[in-house]
């Protein structure tokens, strides 16, 4: 076997789903080979990234389209009288679809980041307008979509603050029982001031949706809730 | 027509010569409880302090001592207190010191640094007062109740922030400084000399902001007057005050 023939087989080896005779044989052209070994390398890297960052990545939105683009770089490589030939009187359709593209990997890589962007970018717009969850009733209903102070829509940054609170919240009830009266007092009051300040902007927002100052407020004072909570949760 | 019987006023009697004494011993016993300790420490002339309380006041003054001084009193004696000395200054940490130990009561402090200080201070409830400092920062915070007074300041950084409690300033705006007062609920006060220059952004609800003599056409209202922003003088230092409930005023010194 030459070398090509045992590189063929590394995807195997590395699996270890090949016969326990080739296993030794190509374990003995791997001891003597330098090029085999570094390609068995880098596919054992290649391997175990994938393992590692298994269900991290999305669907890809249009497989279809994947595919033929796939197809395309293929047959780009193949000599040009292997290529499909395309008659005079097709349609745009099937010489879009029969065309060679030539892709460089940077190209295939810089599209397939565009297609990611495009995707999140989608997905975002898509959660703050049907997103689920009845935290942001209060400014959803004022049909606002403006942006917040940090570059965030307003709804979805009032959303991840409501469950930033809510697990706050929850750590301060277990503890609340060791407090004494007083410190209660404390808490309550405060909180009643803030929860106020929230309450007021979230009115204001309703009544005019693009209220900068009460956006500004609102987020100013969901911050402080969330700290004050934080303080306590920790005693 | 006497209302007790001679045995009955015999004991009123005895427990009136004795009521001094209860009284007394009452006083002394609750003073003993209360702990005080006071430490010293040498600094430079450009030092930081950080003082992270749980409850109870802190009171910083400046002297004319390249020292650090703290007067701390317990109303708990087994309150730890353990001061910090670092390259730059010194760190009192009371949350840490006792963190996992419940309710340890007030603790307040008392300290005395050198003018050109620079200072961290942090309470959960409890007024916070500072007077004549002069350092780089001066950083005041309540988490819920209790007042601040800063006055006789003058610092490149101000930060003053409290849930419920007046916020009063009295000092000077450097030139390139940013100064921020925030408050949910009580009045913040800001007196300042009238050649003051800063680029105000002020938030507080409707007709809740005073200006006084500062006020002048070039000042622009937002939000149906919830908000004044502009330039006060040359407008050099950046001035943001937020109030969710209560007043802003400024004052002519």
């Amino acid at each position: 076997m030459n070398c090509e023939k045992y590189q063929d087989l590394l995807s195997d080896f590395i699996d270890g789903s090949l016969a326990s005779q080739d296993q030794k044989s190509i374990e003995a052209h791997l001891s003597a080979c330098g090029v085999c070994t570094e390609v068995r390398g880098d596919l054992d890297a290649i391997v175990t990234y994938c393992y590692e960052h298994r269900g991290e990545y999305d669907a890809v939105p249009n497989e279809r389209a994947l595919w033929l683009r796939i197809s395309n770089l293929i047959e780009a490589e193949l000599p040009p009288g292997s290529r499909t030939e395309i008659p005079q009187n097709a349609g745009w359709w099937f010489r879009l679809m029969n065309r060679s593209l030539q892709v460089s990997l940077p190209q295939l890589a810089a599209s397939m980041i565009a297609v990611a962007i495009i995707v999140s970018v989608a997905t975002t717009i898509g959660l703050s307008r049907f997103g689920s969850g009845g935290e942001s009733t209060g400014l959803r209903s004022s049909g606002l979509t403006t942006v917040a102070p940090n570059g965030q829509p307003l709804v979805e940054r009032y959303r991840q603050q409501q469950q930033t609170i809510d697990y706050w919240n929850q750590r301060v009830e277990l503890n609340k029982t060791r407090w004494n009266p007083q410190m209660r007092e404390t808490f309550e009051r405060n909180l009643g001031v803030i929860d106020a300040a929230v309450n007021d902007s979230l009115s204001q927002l309703n009544q005019n949706p693009h209220d900068e100052v009460s956006e500004e407020i609102l987020n100013a004072a969901l911050n402080d809730k969330v700290e004050l909570l934080r303080e306590f949760a920790e005693l | 027509m006497s209302f007790f019987s001679p045995v009955s006023r015999n004991r009123v009697s005895n427990f009136i010569t004795f009521l001094p004494f209860f009284v007394v011993l009452i006083v002394s016993t609750s003073a003993l409880a209360q702990q005080r300790v006071s430490r010293q420490f040498p600094a430079g002339k450009n030092v930081r302090l950080e003082l992270k309380n749980l409850s109870g006041t802190i009171t910083v003054e400046s002297w004319a001592r390249d020292e650090i001084k703290i007067t701390a009193t317990m109303e708990a004696p087994a309150v730890h207190f353990n001061p910090r000395q670092t390259a730059t200054g010194l760190i009192i940490d009371i949350v840490g010191d006792n963190r996992d130990r419940g309710d340890v009561g007030d603790v307040n402090f008392k300290v005395q640094v050198p003018t050109r200080s620079s200072l961290d201070l942090e309470t959960r409830s409890g007024q916070i007062t500072v007077s004549n400092v002069q350092g780089d920062l001066l950083r005041a915070h309540v988490s819920t109740s209790g007042d601040i007074t800063l006055s006789g300041i003058s610092a490149a950084r101000v930060f003053a922030s409290n849930t419920t409690g007046n916020i009063y300033f009295d000092g000077d705006f450097a030139s390139g400084g940013t100064y921020e007062f925030k408050s949910g609920r009580g009045t913040i006060t800001l007196r300042l000399p009238a050649n003051c220059g800063f680029h105000l952004v002020a938030t507080a609800p409707a007709e809740k902001i005073k200006m006084g003599e500062f006020w002048h056409n070039g000042l622009k209202k937002m939000g149906e007057g919830r908000r004044i922003i502009g330039d006060v003088g040359d407008g050099r230092a950046s001035v943001t005050i937020m109030n969710y409930q209560g007043d802003i005023n400024f004052l002519r010194r």
